[in-house]
């Protein structure tokens, strides 16, 4: 079964589309900071893989995706000089994590795990929406950004860390006691 | 042991991430820790909540438009690439066997991976609606999934070796490139395939592979351009719609309408070429009473040549920051008369017309380095600090090393030192310092050179400075030679370190010559900067052709340092000059006080090296044309001196240190026009200027005037001369390719 999926998946372009167009647009759009050019990223994403041997990439489809995605984001982002490719400056992990009270202030209002998701460096910010939201495993986020599988199992430690401080001390959105008690 | 509840591998157990061994490790741990049982718990119930709400993150689609435009174009082929329908019969077996090796590596690889069909649940929308939490999944290490990854590309792209087509270029660089890729195969999989891949590729001047093997992990999309589908026909299609794109644009695997759409759909379409240059604005026309000086360093690299004719030889156009019109015309030597006295370079300028833009005046300014004897050489000391890192296994990286570098190692002599320091994950002195009198040992270290691993520049670089200092010969030549891609993998630090390292390094007195091999330069610019902050040149090599003109025709000029920090200022002269434009350099622009301000670093120029400068001028009073500014309120016109009245155009100046010298001297050479056309002008002079025009025209520059690839061709034609080594007539087999690919589009259009 599963090896007939893979086929479908590399033949039938509208469940593709369907499968892959928002995470992936979702995923240029942290780069590239503008959704426009995201689709545009992915319109090339996807007509890319129009020219490529599909059939080489049965089973690893998916990563393929997002590196190429996340190339041609990278791409653009340079060329408008929006800033430095993330790469390049945030790949080791930081030790100035969110202060986890600082997180919680802008918690209180929104008591999301996204909040705090967006308090984290760019660099992390990729590697958990990879990980949670496009369900890429380590490998193959590693594959994807370039880092290493250790850089990105501390990226991701980190992260649910500081957002698991705030986010199951707190059941219900608008308990703010609760959340200060933990 | 009691294991932390802060483990970070606790996380990767919670998510599965961990392989037996491990996560029996951490199992076994849990039964004893209460906390790092209720960890696992809560780190479960974040990333539940964690995906819950990036899974309520509105759902983002594509237009209807950018949606169809995929749908046309995607068919349901399972072997045959859409664009190259009749690959795999051209390129017969030699195709098939590599795409059974293709699946064999990647079955190798897939073996190592979580399965993703396994990894997920989806609902009937395809969405993604929770990962199968199995800890007992499998995770092997696996050989570099990274690079297998953006190897399933080549056996789409390397087949048009077999496509007949015009261009003698072409067909050359397509038949290299099926070559290296299917050599890059069989170093990893299969040694029956490598005598048909030399055979494949006997006949041929050089055996290159192709660059666009480069940098596996950052562009499996990139990789495609240098490919282009298909050949004839197809290439043509293919290059006329490519070519309707501003000229910046450097090929995708695609085209057609797509391409089209999307041009239409606004100038901020990107082109998505992944390799990285440094943005490059042409130099405007300044005006001389504004602007009477203008300084600049020289620059004798040469990589954006090699790089733009690997462009033009897969059949598409080089990124407009790609060209760097110095290095290119700096790619030639020319016939400029050494220096007489005991300046170590002679300055000579010639003064015609601008072929482009005939009203305007050209200005070549030829600098020569003494050339020293082969025999007069002072000995060297050199140090070959090798890349030897997994990424340097393709047949264009270290193996193409392992054939240049012998080059060079034949023409030295037993008072020349070698040593060969190679870095990966670690790094290691594979030869200490041995005189060349021990050449059959040098060549056998050489020889036994093998890459993998990861790559950690630094402690390399450590190693080689430290090498070449410790037998640091005293007047003569000290320099550590960097064979690399430029793919520093280990982290990114490592690159900082590594320029850091560098620079600190340089004030020994041991100079560096960075060689860029196979990278597609991709890391170019990184490149460019080690080279300019070691005292060092760069060149890109991308065949053996290339090694031997850098290493032994040049050995000289790569070698032997014979002054650096050579800055040129050029003073116009107001009353014949109305405005002037330096052709290239950008990136090599200095201010006027940092002329004499011998703090300031600047270029090197080698023994025999020749290095030429163009500036366009415009003569006083036709100036008219360009953009101006309003007249001063407060100031009158500048006041000439005498001298202005003179005739002289322009006053060159030069500075420069002798190699180990810390005060720079001055030279001062005036410069007179006296009128002529450049019909008239020297063979070198028409020669430069073609190359300029086409940097020109390839960059679209707003100042390439009247220059067409034909007037290119006629001028370089013009001024081709002897050409012993046969650079010019491969220059102007280029333009013959850029045009051919320009005016293929037009009898469509």
């Amino acid at each position: 079964m599963k090896s007939s999926e893979t086929q479908d998946q590399g033949n039938d372009v509208k469940a593709l589309l369907d499968r892959f167009q928002g995470p992936l647009i979702r995923y240029a759009l942290q780069i590239t900071g503008d959704l426009e050019r995201a689709r545009d990223v992915v319109q090339d994403t996807f007509l890319q893989l129009c020219s490529e041997n599909r059939a080489s990439l049965n089973g690893h489809l998916e990563p393929w995706l997002y590196t190429v995605c996340r190339n041609r984001a990278l791409d653009v982002r340079r060329k408008e000089g929006r800033m430095n490719p993330l790469t390049e400056t945030t790949a080791e992990p930081r030790s100035d994590s969110p202060d986890p009270s600082v997180s919680m202030e802008q918690t209180e209002t929104l008591g999301s795990a996204l909040k705090i998701l967006e308090t984290l460096p760019v660099s992390q910010q990729e590697v958990i929406r990879l990980k949670f939201q496009n369900e890429l495993s380590y490998k193959e986020i590693s594959q994807v950004t370039g880092l290493s599988v250790t850089n990105i199992g501390f990226l991701i430690h980190a992260g649910l860390k500081a957002i698991r401080q705030n986010v199951l001390a707190q059941p219900h959105a608008n308990s703010k006691v609760l959340r200060r008690i933990k | 042991m009691r294991i932390d509840p802060n483990d970070a591998r606790l996380t990767a157990y919670a998510l599965g991430e961990l392989d037996e061994t491990e996560q029996e490790a951490i199992e076994h741990e849990l039964l004893h820790s209460e906390a790092a049982r209720q960890a696992v718990d809560e780190i479960r119930a974040t990333a539940e909540v964690l995906k819950k709400e990036l899974g309520n993150e509105p759902r983002l689609q594509l237009s209807e438009g950018q949606r169809s435009s995929i749908e046309r174009r995607f068919r349901p082929a399972k072997r045959k690439p859409l664009f190259a329908p009749s690959r795999v019969l051209y390129a017969g077996g030699a195709v098939l066997a590599a795409a059974s090796l293709f699946l064999v590596v990647y079955l190798n690889w897939s073996a190592g991976r979580i399965s993703l069909e396994n990894a997920f649940d989806t609902d009937i929308n395809g969405r993604i609606i929770g990962r199968a939490s199995s800890p007992r999944t499998v995770v092997q290490e696996s050989p570099k999934p990274v690079e297998v990854i953006s190897k399933q590309s080549h056996p789409v792209q390397q087949t048009p070796e077999q496509v007949p087509t015009k261009s003698a270029v072409v067909q050359l660089d397509k038949e290299r490139r099926g070559g290296g890729i299917g050599t890059e195969l069989i170093v990893r999989n299969d040694a029956a395939l490598q005598s048909l891949v030399q055979a494949a590729q006997t006949g041929q001047k050089e055996i290159v592979a192709s660059s666009a093997v480069a940098t596996p992990m950052a562009q499996p999309a990139m990789l495609k351009p240098t490919a282009g589908p298909g050949g004839g026909a197809g290439a043509h299609s293919f290059l006329r719609k490519f070519l309707l794109q501003d000229t910046a644009s450097v090929s995708q695997g695609y085209e057609s309408e797509e391409q089209k759409t999307l041009r239409d759909k606004g100038s901020h379409r990107q082109n998505f070429n992944t390799e990285a240059y440094d943005r490059v604005v042409d130099n405007p026309f300044l005006r001389a009473t504004q602007n009477p000086l203008s300084t600049f360093s020289i620059d004798v690299d040469t990589a954006a040549y090699a790089n733009l004719r690997r462009f033009l030889s897969s059949g598409a156009l080089p990124p407009k920051d790609s060209v760097r019109i110095e290095e290119m015309v700096n790619y030639f030597a020319y016939s400029y008369s050494a220096p007489k006295n005991s300046d170590p370079f002679s300055a000579q300028v010639e003064v015609a017309s601008a072929p482009w833009k005939p009203e305007h005046r050209l200005v070549k300014i030829g600098l020569k380095g003494r050339e020293i004897a082969q025999d007069k050489r002072p000995s060297s000391n050199l140090v070959f600090l090798i890349d030897v890192s997994g990424s340097m296994q393709p047949p264009n990286k270290l193996p193409l090393i392992k054939r240049g570098l012998p080059l060079l190692v034949e023409k030295l002599t037993e008072n020349d030192r070698v040593a060969i320091v190679v870095y990966a994950g670690a790094s290691g002195l594979v030869l200490p310092s041995t005189t060349c009198d021990h050449k059959a040992q040098i060549l056998a270290a050489l020889e036994n050179l093998e890459s993998g691993g990861s790559t950690n520049g630094a402690s390399g670089i450590q190693q080689a400075y430290d090498t070449a200092i410790a037998n640091f010969i005293k007047g003569g030549t000290n320099r550590v030679i960097l064979a690399t891609d430029g793919d520093f993998n280990v982290g990114v630090t490592n690159q900082g370190e590594l320029t850091r390292l560098i620079e600190e390094k340089a004030k020994s007195g041991v100079f560096l010559s960075v060689l860029g091999f196979g990278m597609g330069n991709y890391k170019d610019s990184t490149l460019e900067k080690l080279a300019d902050k070691g005292n060092g040149n760069y060149a890109y090599v991308d065949s053996l052709q290339e090694a031997r003109k850098v290493l032994v025709e040049e050995m000289g000029g790569t070698l032997i340092t014979i002054a650096k920090d050579v800055k040129i200022q050029v003073e116009f002269n107001p009353a014949l000059v109305g405005a002037y434009r330096l052709i290239g350099y950008e990136n090599r622009i200095l201010r006027a006080e940092d002329f004499n301000d011998d703090a300031k670093d600047a270029g090197e120029i080698g023994a025999g090296h020749t290095v030429t400068a163009l500036y366009e001028v415009v003569p006083a009073g036709k100036e008219g044309d360009l953009p101006g500014i309003d007249a001063l309120k407060y100031q009158k016109p500048v006041a000439t001196t005498r001298e202005s009245k003179s005739g002289e155009l322009l006053t060159l100046k030069l500075r420069y240190k002798e190699p180990d010298g810390t005060t720079s001297k001055l030279i001062q050479v005036p410069v007179s026009d006296r009128g002529t056309g450049w019909a008239q002008a020297s063979r070198d002079f028409k020669f430069a200027s073609a190359v300029a025009a086409l940097g020109m025209i390839l960059r679209d520059s707003p100042y390439k005037g009247n220059a067409t690839l034909g007037s290119v061709l006629e001028l370089a034609e013009a001024g081709r001369g002897e050409d012993k080594q046969g650079y010019r007539v491969e220059f102007i087999e280029l333009v013959g390719a850029a045009r051919g690919l320009v005016e293929g589009r037009k009898v469509t259009d």
